[in-house]
């Protein structure tokens, strides 16, 4: 990915001075000029050790004034580098947007000689110093290589990661995580090192975004893996009529990464939690009630007219349990964790099989994460306290099924339950 | 008289004998070639069914979009349906070589009106299999997108964009043919032109209330989902 021709000359210049210890890159365009340098200012007066440090503000207006009066900070300085860090062509979606920005940050930091890069990809408005300590500091003190983010939400947030993401990477990678997929990091140079060696290896041709293989690399690669509690990230509203396109646009690197290290996961045994620094703080109020019906009446409508195409990627007792489950009434409605863990697996290995389209296969996940979260908020509804005892089981779950996967993996044709 | 008929019956027997004698030598190597092309044809289709069942073709064939080739093959196999037209292609070559003992001048013509006409054949093919793979995956496409929008008449409509272009390869395919090519035509335009008309009167005219209403319980129905919905994904 190449700068902006502005941006260039000045990439070079930082080049030719001493290596910066640290890359911070802010990916979120709507910020005010200055702020980004207030900020990493504050974050750093709180750091025992002063830090050289490269902004990259993913943006291509004015450019905010480099911070170098170290009596004033005790820093020794910082620097902004701005530049369009995207390609952001009309036909990308802004998350595919985004998520071409990691590669170029990454590739800013390799040229500095960074020791450590952190990436704040959510919306500025909510970041604050420390936030971006907690990214930060356990790579530059504690020597850990991946700091992953924990965010402050409440129950119904988060549900891709809940219901997949997490305890997917845990029971495949062993290391359980709460946002394996970020989006805002902290990466040791180390694991960059490795991240870029993996993408060399992948070719340029059709490689997933690193996004999806930064935690995977992490934790099959032996690093020091933590997380840290960020705050809360503000959320986008969800869009349900293009919910199916989320799915497609998250999942289909996701799956792509699991074909990719095959053979990695299927010697991890076990997940365990990694260390979490940080405090925790209280969850916000979930405010309006979720339409359960519709949700339902999605996931029947859903199981009425896609067996023809579940056919081709679900074995025929999960079939058969999904169809028990769509007459089911809605007091009873509830989907059983192994149930859910068999059906993801399965897509993943269908992804892997190519046994349709991919992209039919990625959308047509969308009725059944419907249904899941149907029986998600019915299961709070009745139990309300229990929400981390309830994603604990279904890390569980996840855990449990995992030789399910690797026996279908292995023989797809010879093992079809 | 009675000598003269003789002799004119003589002369007409010697004729058809001398005729039949030289159509002999024909009709030998065309029972000839006929008997060598069997054995020939019997090996091919050995082969090639071997061959065939090792790549697992028919479950493939399923695969790529075409289970409806088993419906139409012997036994239920396109295996078969491959072997065996194989073989015949090798009998019919067999017998259009046979024939050119006879009139080579005959033959050739009507060999080379049959090569010219194989192109137009080999692209028949190609357009309806095409077709058909189209077909297929648009309206798996238009199935699971009208799901995701929680349509009831998803089906329906995935149907009607599977014949729609199931048709349209047809009649492509038939023009191809040569077959009929202008009363294709017209059916396909009337066709064709009828849905888009009958469409519009629908939306225009007739069902203007019931799509009104379906609009309105759309655009109702959308905004106060997402408004109370706190749920997110990511």
């Amino acid at each position: 990915m190449e700068l902006d021709a502005a941006a260039q000359p000045r990439l070079e210049e930082f080049e030719r001075l001493t290596p910066a210890d640290l890359v911070i890159g802010i990916f979120d365009t709507d910020h005010q000029d200055g702020r980004p340098v207030e900020l990493v200012r504050d974050t750093l007066a709180g750091l025992p050790k002063t830090a050289r440090t490269v902004i990259v503000c993913n943006h291509s207006g004015p450019r905010p004034a480099d911070a170098s009066d170290p009596a004033a900070s005790g820093v020794e300085s910082i620097a902004v580098l701005q530049s369009s860090l995207s390609a952001g062509t009309a036909a990308e979606t802004p998350r595919q947007s985004l998520m071409q920005a990691y590669p170029a940050l990454f590739d800013i930091a390799k040229k500095l000689g960074a020791r450590a890069c952190a990436v704040v990809a959510s919306q500025f408005r909510a970041v604050t110093p420390q936030w971006i300590r907690g990214q930060i500091q356990p790579l530059l003190e504690l020597g850990f290589d991946l700091a992953a983010p924990i965010y402050t939400r409440h129950n119904l947030e988060g549900l891709l990661n809940r219901s997949i993401l997490s305890p997917l990477y845990g029971a495949l990678y062993g290391a359980q995580l709460r946002n394996p997929l970020g989006p805002d990091f902290g990466i040791s140079a180390r694991l960059l090192e490795s991240l870029a060696g993996a993408a060399a290896r992948r070719g340029h041709a059709n490689q997933p975004p690193p996004v999806a293989a930064i935690a995977s690399t992490a934790a099959s690669g032996g690093f020091q893996i933590c997380e840290s509690y960020l705050g809360s990230g503000t959320q986008p509203p969800t869009d349900w009529n293009n919910l199916s396109f989320l799915l497609a646009d998250i999942l289909g690197p996701v799956f792509a990464e699991v074909e990719r290290t095959a053979a990695a996961w299927q010697r991890i045994r076990g997940a365990h939690p990694v260390p979490a620094f940080g405090a925790p703080a209280a969850p916000p109020a979930e405010g309006g009630s979720v339409d359960v019906q519709r949700l339902i009446e999605s996931f029947q409508l859903g199981s009425q007219n896609l067996q023809d195409v579940w056919g081709l990627i679900l074995p025929p007792a999960t079939l058969f349990e999904l169809r028990k489950l769509s007459r089911l009434p809605a007091a009873q409605f509830r989907m059983p964790d192994d149930l859910w863990a068999r059906t993801v697996y399965d897509f993943a290995l269908g992804y892997h099989l190519r046994t349709i389209s991919r992209d039919h296969l990625l959308r047509s996940i969308t009725p059944l994460y419907l249904g899941w979260i149907a029986s998600y908020v019915l299961e709070l509804e009745s139990a309300p306290g229990n929400a981390e005892t309830r994603l604990e089981r279904l890390a569980r779950a996840y855990e449990t099924c995992k030789s399910y996967l690797v026996s279908r993996w292995r023989w797809p044709d010879r093992f079809n339950p | 008289m009675w000598t003269q008929v003789g002799q004119a019956l003589s002369q007409s027997m010697t004729r058809m004998v001398s005729k039949f004698a030289s159509l002999l030598p024909g009709i030998m190597a065309l029972v000839i070639v006929l008997i060598l092309s069997l054995p020939v044809a019997w090996i091919l289709a050995v082969i090639l069914r071997r061959s065939l069942t090792g790549i697992d073709f028919d479950r493939r064939m399923a695969q790529w979009g075409f289970p409806s080739l088993a419906e139409w093959s012997p036994r239920k196999s396109p295996t078969l349906l491959v072997a065996r037209l194989a073989g015949w292609i090798v009998i019919i070559i067999g017998f259009l070589i046979g024939i050119s003992a006879f009139d080579a001048a005959l033959t050739s013509q009507l060999v080379y009106r049959l090569f010219d006409y194989m192109p137009n054949l080999l692209a028949a093919v190609l357009v309806l299999a095409a077709g058909t793979v189209i077909a297929r995956f648009l309206a798996r496409s238009v199935l699971i997108g009208a799901v995701n929008m929680n349509l009831q008449y998803a089906r329906l409509l995935s149907a009607g964009v599977k014949w729609l272009v199931t048709v349209l390869a047809v009649t492509m395919a038939l023009e191809h043919l040569g077959i009929g090519t202008g009363i294709i035509r017209l059916a396909f335009g009337i066709l064709f032109g009828g849905i888009v008309l009958a469409l519009a009167l629908a939306v225009g005219l007739g069902s203007k209330e019931l799509v009104s209403r379906s609009l309105e319980g759309e655009a109702i129905r959308r905004p106060t989902h997402d408004m109370q919905e706190p749920v997110s994904h990511l």
